[in-house]
């Protein structure tokens, strides 16, 4: 995918959580959004993803402008994918019906297509043996797992993720992360944030060091963690990989 | 139970079954033998008559108060200031006035000259519309504070996961918020349907004939006191029993399943 943001601003009252962002990334399957916490990561991700209309700027996704409308911007979500920290499931919805009622509603699947693509989705990440059970009666890791399967069930343009495994244990950070790769590698278009530097360095193929609500440094992770160009961003990644 | 509490239990028991005899007989004394079931029988047509009324009532008016009370609800979560504050003036307006006076004001001040004649020349009961309209209204605007509260206690991770799968802003309330919000707000919605068909026997102020009129009636030219008002409370009870057991099935079917 190519992206083309100029001059991205969004305040929250007095906070200016993204400052004139711009970024450009010519090509990219896996984008990466690392640095500090409250420096725009998450706000920029839900401009991406057409969850927040900018108070000034520009978004071209693959020369494609997202319109500041909020119809044109429903339809956008529907073709893409978004996953939060947590809690993205529906708690009153068994596993199976959090994947199958979007399918139908907002797809207009017939119900038993929609169940169906739910299995599917469900049994791709080895999930079937908890169709059935409520969101309270699965682990974080699991949770998470379910919410990328619903958003990959009818296969997305690009799917967001905003610190998926920021609410999770080692353990289950690890189960999470195994699934993100294994959709990466199949040639999912990806954009995410995360604070886990070793997944950033292994799955993207560029990475955005955000910090203050403006873009400090684009490149390939390579480049990004083996000589860092940006004072803050040497500071931060020092800081992060001291343990 | 300690047997210290066996013994408390016993003897407060004891002591409240005394009590509640000794009130009884004493106002069954003052009765005396002018209690005559025979007078409520002859009555018996008036009195279901109005029991039916007021079963009519209480079900006309819980889908109105449904009705009013989604629109105040989203009255107050509108997008545009000027709704929102003109709905919350209403509503305070509203909880903060007695019903009594809705009623009457409503009745005979407002709803009466405009539309009680177009309504009788259409053959319809004006007063029992008109009724049914105000206290609708009423338990709307009640109904629309236990709904908004329901609807913001759902945490906003649940909002945006709704629209972030595509839901439109309709579908995000059908699919998502309302099936959790209800669950919260079964109790509160139950109490205010059973206080509606309670509050529905004021209607006797603007004349409709209704339970509560029609045992008034009865009582008054029979000289009924007992015969009157024991009826007119099991009447009461068969309609608002069901409703609270409804409700806590209800609520224990969704606990188990949270």
């Amino acid at each position: 995918m190519k992206l083309e943001v100029t001059g991205l601003t969004k305040c929250y009252g007095k906070t200016r959580a993204l400052d004139g962002l711009s970024l450009a990334v010519e090509s990219s399957r896996v984008l990466v959004l690392i640095g500090p916490s409250g420096g725009g990561k998450s706000t920029l991700l839900r401009v991406l993803g057409g969850l927040e209309i900018p108070d000034a700027g520009t978004v071209k996704i693959n020369a494609h402008p997202l319109l500041p409308d909020a119809a044109a911007l429903q339809a956008y979500r529907r073709r893409n994918g978004f996953l939060f920290q947590q809690f993205n499931l529906f708690p009153h919805l068994t596993a199976r019906r959090n994947i199958a009622l979007p399918l139908e509603k907002v797809h207009g699947h017939s119900p038993a297509d929609a169940h169906e693509m739910a299995e599917q989705a469900l049994a791709r990440f080895s999930l079937l043996d908890h169709a059935d059970k409520l969101p309270a009666q699965l682990s974080g890791g699991q949770q998470q797992r379910v919410g990328i399967a619903r958003a990959v069930a009818r296969p997305p343009e690009i799917l967001f993720l905003d610190e998926p495994t920021s609410a999770l244990d080692p353990e289950m950070t690890a189960e999470v992360l195994e699934l993100i790769q294994e959709l990466a590698e199949a040639g999912q278009n990806i954009i995410l944030s995360t604070h886990e530097m070793g997944f950033a360095r292994a799955v993207a193929d560029q990475v955005a060091f955000v910090a203050a609500g403006k873009i400090e440094e684009v490149s390939p992770p390579a480049s990004l963690f083996g000589a860092p160009q940006s004072a803050l961003c040497q500071r931060f990644l020092s800081r992060v990989m001291r343990y | 139970m300690t047997r210290r509490q066996l013994i408390a239990n016993v003897f407060v028991a004891l002591a409240l079954v005394a009590l509640a005899g000794w009130l009884f007989t004493a106002a069954f004394a003052m009765l005396g033998t002018r209690t005559d079931w025979s007078k409520a029988w002859e009555y018996r047509e008036t009195l279901w008559r109005g029991w039916l009324v007021t079963l009519q009532i209480s079900l006309a008016a819980l889908l109105g108060s449904i009705f009013f009370g989604l629109l105040f609800m989203l009255g107050q979560r509108s997008p545009l200031v000027v709704v929102r504050w003109t709905c919350r003036a209403f509503l305070e307006f509203v909880r903060d006035t007695p019903l009594l006076v809705h009623l009457l004001f409503g009745y005979f001040v407002i709803f009466a000259p405009l539309i009680s004649r177009p309504l009788g020349e259409q053959g319809f009961d004006d007063k029992l519309i008109i009724g049914v309209l105000l206290l609708s209204v009423f338990e709307g605007a009640y109904l629309g504070e236990i709904l908004r509260g329901g609807v913001e206690s759902i945490p906003r991770t649940q909002w945006e996961s709704a629209r972030a799968v595509g839901f439109s802003p309709f579908q995000v309330y059908r699919y998502v918020i309302f099936p959790q919000a209800l669950r919260r707000v079964l109790p509160a919605m139950a109490g205010l349907f059973v206080s509606l068909i309670k509050d529905s026997s004021l209607l006797n102020v603007i004349g409709v004939a209704e339970y509560f009129y029609n045992t008034k009636n009865f009582i008054s030219r029979s000289y009924a006191g007992l015969e009157g008002y024991v009826p007119l409370a099991l009447g009461y009870l068969i309609l608002t029993l069901p409703v609270a057991w409804l409700s806590h099935w209800l609520e224990k079917r969704f606990r188990h399943e949270t």
